[in-house]
């Protein structure tokens, strides 16, 4: 085999990409900032992640089937409130929680019913129930904010097992999960089979309108879960919980080079993708404590990432 | 009994009728909780209001007609608000409004033409390519404004966008000659015709022969442009300038283009179910603020616009259903493509 042949058939160069990136961010991080590339210092600050990287599971298996999710972010102010408001009405944190789960879950269920049984297209249920859901959240708690879950609960964001944040657990846990369904179960290969003609998999003899449903419907779930974490982390639950997390976790997907058309992407590039976006976003705002540019740097390397693939064209395995 | 039902169907399949029908019901029910609704004075409020995204919403739905989309205006207004401001304002580089206000509206149709030219040269999804940009222009502008506001607009400019020629304001005025402008593309140009054949099949479209790229390109210059004229005449009305301004308005100017009817997926769309959807979700604070129902209820607004984009998608689903005979045809939902009207479902005047 020549030297053009691997090449062209190396199935892993999108990772390879990433990685570069990511070793040559951190490389001038380090030149600039020592103090930076601290091991225990990053693991404090990851803190900031997990609620993304918990969103962005659900979102890379959406994506692959050529959907989409814009209401994760309201959908964890939904259920911050109902959080809050379970708390302060019964007091009883077990309870609050699983009400958050089943909140997110029902607004999950709400869109997944629309896409499928509805047929209407992702990006226009997802953005009405981004209104709606915020709106539900502004409108239930007036504005009011929640608080004093005591410290026990707060140990659940914050609290360290041998030196890792508990929430790191709950994501490899999760993170390897999908990783296995996507590509060892039938319906895994579905998700894929999706993304590519949705028509001749409907042929095959798949239930996609069922499938299709469920993932939605485990995104909400999943916004639940991160909005647990985001209230345990800041001992607050308000309305405007996750603003602005839809283009986040959107931007770690895309970037971590699943194909906004479906059909194309894994979980091992999502991971990437947060990563370097969890880096760059610390190294923009250490760096210049200027919380703006943290954003245009964000939405700036959305949009370049998808240039750059539409140029290199790495090779890609499903 | 039939017949009837058949009538009632085919009317409600005209997204206007049920506009018009349910902007008069809560008019109707408003009026009666406090006829002050009707004066002359909230009217007027309510037109002036809705004038802005009136004239955006004119260029996002050519957007949508090509089957592109648009949510970054919002952002956009911010900074051109923020420009403008820095550059006319007598506390500021005190420029003449002559230089501000068409270097603000070359900007818009700059940025509008680098959206355009993103999704088409870089070929980009215009979803991702507005995102993008919705938060970066934002944090721009955040930059831009030190976070300070900005005040000290010329006096003329803001007597003229609160009272123009014949007590309407200069907004007002500029949605009514804008929409003349867009109705004029849409229905007597080659342009208005391309693009919607380009919306209802890109294929097609290509192969006789349009250029997918100007069109599209022209559809976001032309959002861009109307963006920058919208935060001309209507941002001076504030008193001052500040940084979160225009934030939501997006998902307004979405809301109002998929209401009035225009299908997402591209080719089908009237200005008019558009022009009636602005008004009826403008409508929605002050209604809320007649009916009384305070600070509480003001916080519900954003809930009642999501929910109207909800039942506006199901009744379509829901309608377009019954027309095929009641019966769901599970085989025939495996494309993305919205199910195809019958003849008339083109831009007709």
């Amino acid at each position: 085999m020549s030297i053009a042949d691997f090449m062209k058939r190396f199935p892993w160069w999108h990772e390879v990409i990433l990685g570069v990136l990511l070793a040559g961010l951190l490389s001038v991080v380090g030149v600039v900032n020592p103090q930076f590339l601290n091991l225990k210092g990053q693991l404090l600050l990851s803190r900031h992640l997990w609620e993304f990287a918990l969103l962005a599971l659900p979102m890379t298996l959406i994506i692959l089937t050529g959907g989409i999710d814009l209401s994760v972010g309201a959908s964890m102010g939904m259920c911050a409130v109902a959080f809050g408001l379970c708390h302060a009405n019964t007091g009883s944190l077990a309870l609050s929680c699983l009400v958050c789960l089943l909140i997110g879950t029902a607004g999950g269920a709400v869109n997944g019913w629309l896409v499928s049984r509805m047929n209407v297209h992702p990006l226009i249920v997802t953005l009405a129930t981004y209104a709606t859901f915020r709106g539900l959240a502004e409108g239930t708690s007036q504005g009011e904010s929640y608080s004093q879950f005591g410290d026990g609960f707060s140990q659940l964001a914050r609290g360290m097992w041998w030196g890792v944040p508990i929430p790191a657990y709950l994501f490899a846990l999760m993170a390897i999960t999908c990783a296995l369904y996507l590509s060892k179960t039938p319906s895994g290969r579905y998700i894929y089979a999706i993304g590519h003609n949705e028509l001749a998999t409907r042929f095959s003899g798949a239930n996609v309108d069922r499938l299709k449903f469920r993932l939605y419907t485990f995104s909400g779930f999943m916004a639940g879960l991160a909005t647990i974490i985001y209230v345990s982390r800041f001992d607050t639950a308000k309305a405007d919980a996750g603003t602005g997390f839809e283009l986040d976790v959107i931007t770690a997907v895309v970037v971590g080079g699943t194909s906004i058309y479906g059909g194309r992407g894994n979980i091992g590039g999502t991971v990437l993708g947060l990563l370097l976006i969890h880096e760059t976003r610390l190294f923009v705002s250490r760096q210049w404590q200027i919380e703006e540019l943290r954003s245009i740097v964000i939405g700036l390397l959305l949009i370049g990432s998808l240039l750059l693939y539409r140029v290199v064209r790495p090779v890609h395995r499903d | 009994m039939n017949a009837l039902a058949d009538i009632a169907i085919k009317l409600l399949r005209q997204r206007e009728v049920g506009l018009v029908l349910l902007i008069l019901l809560v008019t109707a029910i408003v009026s009666l909780v406090d006829p002050g609704f009707l004066d002359d004075r909230n009217l007027k409020d309510i037109l002036v209001r809705s004038a802005p995204t009136v004239i955006v919403a004119c260029g996002v739905m050519l957007v949508v007609v090509t089957a592109e989309i648009d949510i970054s205006v919002g952002s956009l207004m911010a900074l051109l608000a923020a420009l403008m401001g820095l550059m006319i304002s007598h506390n500021e580089w005190q420029l003449s409004m002559w230089i501000g206000i068409p270097t603000v509206l070359l900007c818009g149709t700059l940025i509008g033409l680098l959206t355009g030219a993103l999704v088409t040269l870089g070929n980009v999804p215009s979803i991702i390519v507005t995102l993008g940009l919705l938060t970066a222009i934002r944090g721009a502008t955040t930059l831009l404004m030190g976070g300070e506001n900005i005040d000290g607009l010329p006096d003329e400019l803001q007597t003229l966008s609160k009272v123009g020629p014949a007590g309407m304001p200069l907004g007002v005025w500029t949605a009514v000659a804008v929409l003349i402008v867009t109705q004029i593309i849409i229905t007597h140009t080659p342009l208005g015709r391309r693009l919607f054949a380009l919306g209802s099949s890109d294929y097609s479209a290509r192969m006789t022969g349009l250029s997918a790229t100007r069109l599209k390109l022209f559809a976001f210059a032309y959002t861009g442009f109307l963006t920058a004229l919208a935060t001309v005449v209507d941002v001076p009305r504030l008193p001052k300038i500040e940084s979160g301004i225009g934030s939501g308005f997006e998902l307004l100017v979405v809301t109002c283009v998929v209401v009035g009817g225009v299908s997402i997926a591209g080719g089908r769309g009237r200005l008019g179910g558009v022009v009636l959807s602005v008004i009826l979700l403008t409508m929605v604070r002050p209604v809320l603020t007649f009916l009384d129902v305070g600070e509480a209820g003001e916080k519900w607004t954003k809930a009642i616009q999501g929910l109207f984009i909800l039942i506006a998608v199901i009744t379509d689903t829901v309608v377009s259903r019954s027309r095929r005979g009641g019966a769901r045809n599970t085989s025939s939902r495996g494309t993305q493509v919205a199910v195809p009207r019958d003849a008339t479902g083109g831009p007709a005047a």
